[in-house]
């Protein structure tokens, strides 16, 4: 579904400090500023919100305007000329920053934000060399005052430039942060008092300039220049926002959001942004081990999987391949989802694999034909239930930014409503999108297909479980279905049914890639581990698998690794290395899987690297072609990539 | 010739009457002058609390990247240093250190100088990272929360 064409805006022309630039008309002077290559100092403004003008630290000389104008919400003219750095602007903004510098705190040292301060950066740049008050004589708040248990306020370090207050208002309008009191009183505090408790408290930190609002999770961990960032993917859920992911010391110490407006729009959900001590795990798998006879010995990883490989080959001259099944995890990388695939289906020669527990009959990747972002776009959304929203968090922002600044028509019906009922209340007769979860994928059929009646076009996005359940999905990690939804002509048992043949003892073996979630929490999957005779596990961290395998690999964590993961919309995103591994650790998991496969006798053209697995998957998945650069897979037939 | 002999060994007897000017080394150490750059040394307030209080200036003014401090938020019933924020770790490998003393002067609250201790040498690498058992001016009735303050340079 592509937006309705739209008239190309018309173009302005005004100059700033003399050069001359071309801007759609109702552009901000701000933004035609940064356009222009001039930059303009600016507190109160935002990309992601509407201008307020109230730190009046971007007031620039506009033509013949006797007053300086706040360049972040005065809209472009034709033939207006701007001037950043006249004498005049530069007198203001050293005013604005003694103002500004008053009552703020001589902090730095202690402060989270230091090195890293809109305040520093600005003082040092556009305010006055010296302080003309004294220390003493300042305003004091409570230092450090806990707003819940993820975020920290310090009053004192406040600069009014109500960002935090927008924020609430504008995009995820719980309102929870408001301005207290009245001009020089003025602070911003919680509603009456009361703790945060939103999902989308880890965004206050990064929206204000200072550092008056700070993570709990980050207090007093680093410094800006001790960390190194990785541009990786989220891994809490299946929607591929993109983070930063800040490590010192070889650990992870917080995730930094990074504007993705396809995806993210610049906004993290707690529980993603606050799920990185997973990553820095230390009952981790970090040698092989082999039980298969005797007792538990450490191994090399590759003397491992040659072990492992001979233990199946023997299941195999014993007993039928279908009594082997591979279970693998919507927390594995494409590339690994891939080679699982093939070392079950052309090595082993099992219809049995799977990385998920329920059978998805029918799958076809029309289901995930609307993008997040045409969720802006489409008249009427149409939302399934709570579980959409509780899966992927950060949805519900991009939900009321389509209702709020958009006017789109959001509608929240329960999972088990009367679809037939549903087209009345669709406002517009126009394009509407359903948003479900996968485990209500049968429902957003039948409402899709009940709005199809009436309607002229109705797309669908299932959001998956697990960071890449998307991309096992794709690469057919599915019984029955090949690389591609390719149909095979032999289904195989469903993770679930994988799972009862295993406990009723109908299994010889068992290739599993873990963590899996959603498995973990089923009692089934320990009885039915259990029960196999060979378990070859892959996991990076101790569990259920390790405790059961009989030849358990090293894996690796999310931050450990490279490769591409691919969210519900279908959008293919590199992850990358955030955390070295140490010298002499096991090869990746990748490779181990590949290694297995190959010991096997199966054949792996490419090297067992992930850029060159990704090339196999092109080959088997032609719409995995012209992803790189984090596009979506233009699958045949619902509507090309975006 | 015999008058030269004389001569030679008049200056000879001359130096045996002088005091001798051989320093027993390391028994006898030569005063340093008092701004000369040596071993750091990390200073407390009159009350015991530390000064240093873990904003990581240091070791970010450091031209090597020899100084590694991790901060952590002070207990309030038992602070280590006054206000929010102190040095959990503090470690200065002293064989990259260059002792420009740019830590003293990034210091905001003059916690780290430079001290008089020239005496660097050692058997060991690792006992060559200064820690900050190690580093701390000694105070009475103080003990190290790690417990020892032995391993590190002598």
């Amino acid at each position: 579904m592509s937006a309705a064409p739209s008239p190309p805006p018309e173009l302005v022309t005004l100059t700033v400090d003399g050069r001359a630039v071309s801007v759609p008309a109702g552009t901000l002077v701000w933004d035609a500023c940064e356009k222009a290559g001039v930059f303009v100092p600016v507190y109160c403004a935002h990309k992601k919100m509407d201008p307020v003008a109230v730190c009046r630290m971007c007031l620039i000389e506009v033509g013949t305007m006797p007053k300086l104008q706040p360049a972040c919400a005065t809209v472009v003219q034709a033939g207006m000329e701007v001037r950043t750095a006249t004498d005049r602007v530069q007198r203001f903004r050293q005013g604005n920053m003694e103002f500004l510098l008053l009552n703020h705190p001589l902090d730095c040292p202690v402060c989270d934000r230091g090195g890293e301060c809109d305040l520093q950066d600005f003082a040092q740049r556009y305010g006055p060399p010296r302080s003309r008050t004294a220390i003493t004589g300042k305003v004091h708040f409570d230092k450090a005052r806990p707003l819940s248990d993820r975020i920290m306020l310090d009053q004192e370090r406040c600069i009014l430039c109500w960002r935090c207050v927008r924020y609430c208002d504008e995009i995820t309008g719980d309102r929870a942060i408001v301005l207290q009191e009245r001009a020089v009183h003025t602070v911003v505090d919680t509603f009456e008092g009361r703790p945060l408790t939103g999902p989308f408290q880890g965004n206050l930190p990064e929206v204000c300039p200072v550092g008056a609002l700070t993570h709990t999770a980050y207090r007093f961990r680093s410094r800006p220049w001790d960390l190194q960032r990785t541009p990786s993917v989220c891994p809490g859920c299946s929607y591929g926002c993109t983070v930063g992911i800040d490590s010192r010391d070889n650990a992870v110490v917080r995730f930094v959001s990074q504007d993705n407006p396809d995806v993210d729009d610049s906004w993290l959900c707690d529980r993603g942004r606050y799920g990185f001590p997973e990553l820095n795990r230390q009952d981790r798998v970090l040698t092989a081990e082999l039980s298969l006879e005797g007792p538990v010995r450490a191994v090399g990883a590759l003397e491992a999987v040659g072990a492992a490989a001979r233990a199946l080959a023997g299941v195999l001259e014993r007993h039928d391949p279908d009594q082997v099944a591979c279970l693998g995890t919507p927390q594995m990388t494409n590339e690994e989802a891939f080679c699982l695939q093939w070392l079950g289906r052309d090595v082993i020669g099992t219809p049995h694999l799977d990385h998920q527990l329920e059978p998805w009959p029918d799958l076809a990747p029309d289901e995930f034909r609307l993008a997040i972002r045409e969720l802006e776009d489409c008249d009427t959304v149409v939302v399934l239930g709570e579980r959409p929203e509780a899966a992927t968090p950060v949805l519900t922002l991009r939900l009321y930014k389509a209702e709020r600044k958009r006017g789109r028509q959001v509608l929240r019906i329960a999972a088990d409503a009367d679809p037939t009922e549903l087209a009345g209340r669709v406002r517009d007769r126009g394009r509407v999108g359903v948003v479900a979860h996968e485990a209500d994928r049968d429902r957003a059929r039948a409402v899709a297909t009940a709005l199809a009646a009436a309607n002229g076009s109705v797309h669908r996005l299932t959001l998956t479980e697990g960071m890449n359940g998307r991309g096992c999905k794709d690469l057919g990690l599915l019984p029955g279905l090949g690389p591609g939804y390719r149909r095979l002509d032999r289904a195989g048992m469903h993770g679930r049914a994988i799972l009862a043949a295993a406990a009723e003892g109908r299994l010889r073996a068992l290739v599993v890639v873990g963590p899996n979630p959603e498995m973990e929490q089923d009692p089934a999957y320990e009885a039915a581990i259990a029960r196999v005779p060979l378990v070859v596990a892959l996991t990076p961290v101790r569990g259920l698998l390790s405790r059961h395998a009989q030849a358990l690999l090293p894996g690796r964590t999310m931050a450990e690794k490279q490769g591409t993961v691919t969210s519900s919309e279908g959008r293919v995103q590199r992850i990358r290395v955030a955390l070295q591994p140490r010298i002499g650790a096991p090869p990746p998991e990748l490779r181990l899987l590949v290694e297995l496969g190959r010991s096997l006798g199966g054949t792996w053209e490419s090297a067992p690297l992930a850029t060159p697995a990704f090339d196999v998957i092109c080959d088997a998945v032609p719409a995995y072609r012209g992803t790189r650069g984090g596009l979506r897979a233009a699958w045949p037939g619902t509507g090309g990539a975006a | 010739m015999f008058r030269e002999l004389i001569g030679g060994l008049r200056i000879t007897m001359q130096a045996m009457l002088r005091k001798p000017l051989t320093i027993q080394y390391p028994e006898e150490q030569r005063p340093v002058p008092p701004r000369a750059r040596g071993r750091h040394i990390l200073h407390r307030y009159d009350n015991g609390l530390e000064k240093c209080i873990g904003c990581e200036l240091c070791s970010g003014a450091c031209p090597v990247g020899c100084i590694y401090v991790l901060p952590a938020a002070n207990d309030p019933a038992h602070p280590v240093s006054p206000g929010e924020r102190f040095a959990e770790r503090y470690e200065i490998n002293l064989m990259r250190c260059i002792y420009c003393g740019y830590c003293a002067e990034a210091c905001p609250t003059e916690a780290i100088t430079l001290g008089p201790r020239l005496d660097l040498a050692d058997y060991k690498r690792e006992r060559l990272v200064a820690t900050k058992a190690d580093l701390l001016e000694a105070w009475p009735g103080f003990r190290p929360p790690g417990g020892a303050a032995g391993g590190g340079p002598r």
